[in-house]
């Protein structure tokens, strides 16, 4: 593992110093926008995977947070002065009421049962999303609002490095939690919850601050991702966003925090190439159905998605197949 | 007084159709323990099968036959291909019914297309009855009516059948059931197509109700019937009925005064429900 693990965080190391290097080289807008976009969603999709992958919740409301952080910014950039001191308050913001909110509905829901949380969370979710409908005087309701950018963030490719670095600095703090005393109560807590409780640990308190840090990271995401649109509307609050954090999870491999970032890459990679095939034939105007079954397909003979059933092959483990079927198996 | 006989008429038919959708939720979750993300998919589709037939043939009557075969053939393939091979499974199957309930509805829009489509009741189905000062709209009736006729068929099914014996004895102690000789797992398939066929039913029904008729009604209107399942108490049958109209009645008030709260109620309801008796409100009813 130990030395997997190097070689991994090498590897990651690599890849990002040509995409740090890659708009200096090759000059091309749509390109960074789109690596934009993945590195945006990769954010979301880790913070997904730490609930899903590692600590085995299956939250079908985490849009909630991602909406909260994409409002949070919208309105503080829309009503006040356009400058980086605003930009970071509203990301403070976002967190700090991401914070709150996961407190709030993990101490309510994370001590149901799976089928009660997932339902329970998707309520919740489409909860937000009627209030952001409704409270037409600050969030304009479905139509959403544009808003102004501080000079320094206009530019593209200074965005893109904003993102990359965002990214990058997310992972290995993520990848440094999970790997942490408390990460590993958390996988424990997803193989066998009641033999931790056993163990005198206090499960409920661990799921809820698992659910504080996916929460206030997947805000981070959504502001990125409205600075990056310089406009919001109610679709971050929608079923759409969880189920794409979902895909790109689940695809690229559960519990592996690298697996979310290879799916969002490979979703949104293929997102743009199919919508260009529009024209072709209508269906790939639906590419989503593609992934939809694809994702299928993985959760009945792939649990471990890309990035798992690869390392899989490359350790030769049997050990880890058992391990991770229970990781989606529950 | 009027609009409180139309309120309540309103509230009705929404719970009615709730209940539809809610009752093969909770038998299957009562059986099987499975909760499908899926069944709203299958309410979807009923609507659009239905229109569809309704479009070509012109018989209102035939459409609803033809929905609710729809729904059947569903939910025989969804049991086999996407329940069965992660039974057991809890978060697998968490995961895969809300997956194919993507597919479901893009499928929709691949066929039918991305817009919403009109929907109209039939000639004799729609307009009002006059009684004293009050109109009763036909249509709204007409889905109580069904409603009622579903459930006291299932009722009578459950409660003097050898097969509805099965299921009741399954929804209490599957084990012992299956100790007795019994292939629980056929008894779920037949479950889960009847389930699926009512949802069907119910999405069909809707349709001229609401007016339009859109890939995304599904997650909608499955929301609802997950918070009548909670309230009325997972695998119970009559609970679900009660707290379908429960929730239609109050969505119907709610919406008329203060419109802002109407899904925050019974949001606040279940979350309530799942909090203080999680066993649901109507537990132990049949």
């Amino acid at each position: 593992m130990g030395m997997l693990n190097n070689r991994m965080n090498l590897f990651v190391i690599i890849v990002g110093l040509l995409l740090f290097l890659l708009p200096f080289i090759y000059e091309s807008r749509t390109l960074l926008i789109l690596l934009t976009q993945i590195f945006i969603f990769a954010i979301f999709a880790m913070s997904y995977d730490l609930l899903l992958g590692y600590t085995g919740i299956v939250s079908f409301g985490h849009a909630m947070f991602f909406g909260i952080g994409a409002y949070s910014t919208g309105i503080i950039l829309h009503r006040m002065e356009s400058t980086i001191f605003t930009v970071l308050l509203s990301l403070l913001v976002g967190i700090l009421l991401s914070l709150v909110i996961s407190i709030l509905v993990g101490f309510l829901t994370l001590r149901l049962k799976s089928h009660f949380f997932a339902m329970l969370t998707l309520a919740f979710a489409s909860l937000f999303l009627v209030v952001a409908e409704k409270w037409r005087t600050l969030t304009y309701g479905n139509d959403g609002f544009t808003f102004p950018l501080p000079e320094f963030l206009r530019d593209r490719t200074y965005f893109y490095l904003v993102s990359l670095t965002f990214m990058i600095a997310i992972y290995f703090l993520l990848k440094r939690f999970t790997e942490s005393p408390f990460g590993k109560v958390l996988v424990a807590i997803r193989e066998n919850e009641r033999r931790v409780e056993s163990l005198g640990f206090h499960p409920l308190y661990y799921k809820v601050i698992a659910s504080v840090v996916a929460g206030t990271t997947a805000s981070i995401s959504g502001s990125l991702y409205v600075l990056s649109l310089r406009f919001v509307n109610t679709s971050v609050f929608t079923m759409e966003m969880t189920l794409d954090a979902l895909l790109m999870t689940i695809i690229g491999g559960v519990g592996t925090l690298i697996g979310p970032i290879i799916g969002s890459g490979l979703i949104e990679f293929a997102h743009h190439l199919l919508t260009d095939l529009a024209s072709i034939s209508p269906i790939f105007e639906r590419w989503i159905i593609f992934f939809g079954i694809l994702y299928i397909l993985t959760v009945i003979f792939f649990p471990l998605g890309i990035v798992g059933t690869i390392r899989n092959r490359i350790s030769g483990k049997g050990k880890k197949e058992k391990y991770a079927k229970k990781t989606v198996a529950g | 007084m009027e609009q409180i006989v139309n309120l309540l008429i309103n509230g009705l038919a929404t719970g009615m159709l709730i209940f539809l959708l809610a009752a093969g939720l909770t038998l299957i979750f009562g059986l099987m323990d499975v909760l499908n993300f899926a069944h709203g998919g299958f309410f979807a589709w009923g609507a659009y099968s239905g229109i569809w037939f309704y479009g070509v043939t012109g018989q209102y009557v035939l459409a609803i036959l033809f929905a609710m075969f729809v729904g059947l053939v569903l939910g025989a393939l969804t049991e086999k291909l996407i329940i069965k091979p992660v039974y057991g499974n809890h978060i697998q199957q968490i995961l895969i019914t809300l997956g194919f309930m993507l597919v479901l509805s893009e499928l929709l829009k691949v066929i039918w297309g991305p817009n919403q489509l009109p929907a109209h009741a039939p000639e004799w189905l729609s307009g009002s009855w006059l009684i004293g000062d009050i109109i009763i709209i036909k249509y709204r009736v007409f889905i109580i009516v069904v409603g009622l006729i579903a459930f006291f068929t299932i009722h009578f099914i459950l409660k003097k059948t050898r097969i509805g014996l099965i299921v009741r004895a399954g929804v209490m102690n599957k084990e012992m059931v299956e100790a007795m000789g019994i292939h629980i797992q056929k008894i779920f398939m037949l479950v889960f197509m009847v389930g699926a066929s009512l949802a069907a039913l119910s999405g069909l029904l809707l349709a001229p109700y609401s007016g339009v008729i859109y890939a995304e009604m599904g997650m909608d209107f499955a929301i609802l019937a997950f918070i009548v399942v909670v309230i009325g108490g997972m695998g119970s049958f009559t609970g679900s009925l009660l707290a379908a109209i429960l929730v239609g009645l109050s969505g119907s008030f709610m919406a008329y005064y203060v419109s802002e709260l109407s899904i925050a109620v019974n949001m606040l309801l279940m979350i309530l429900v799942l909090i203080f008796r999680p066993q649901g409100l109507f537990y132990g009813k049949g």
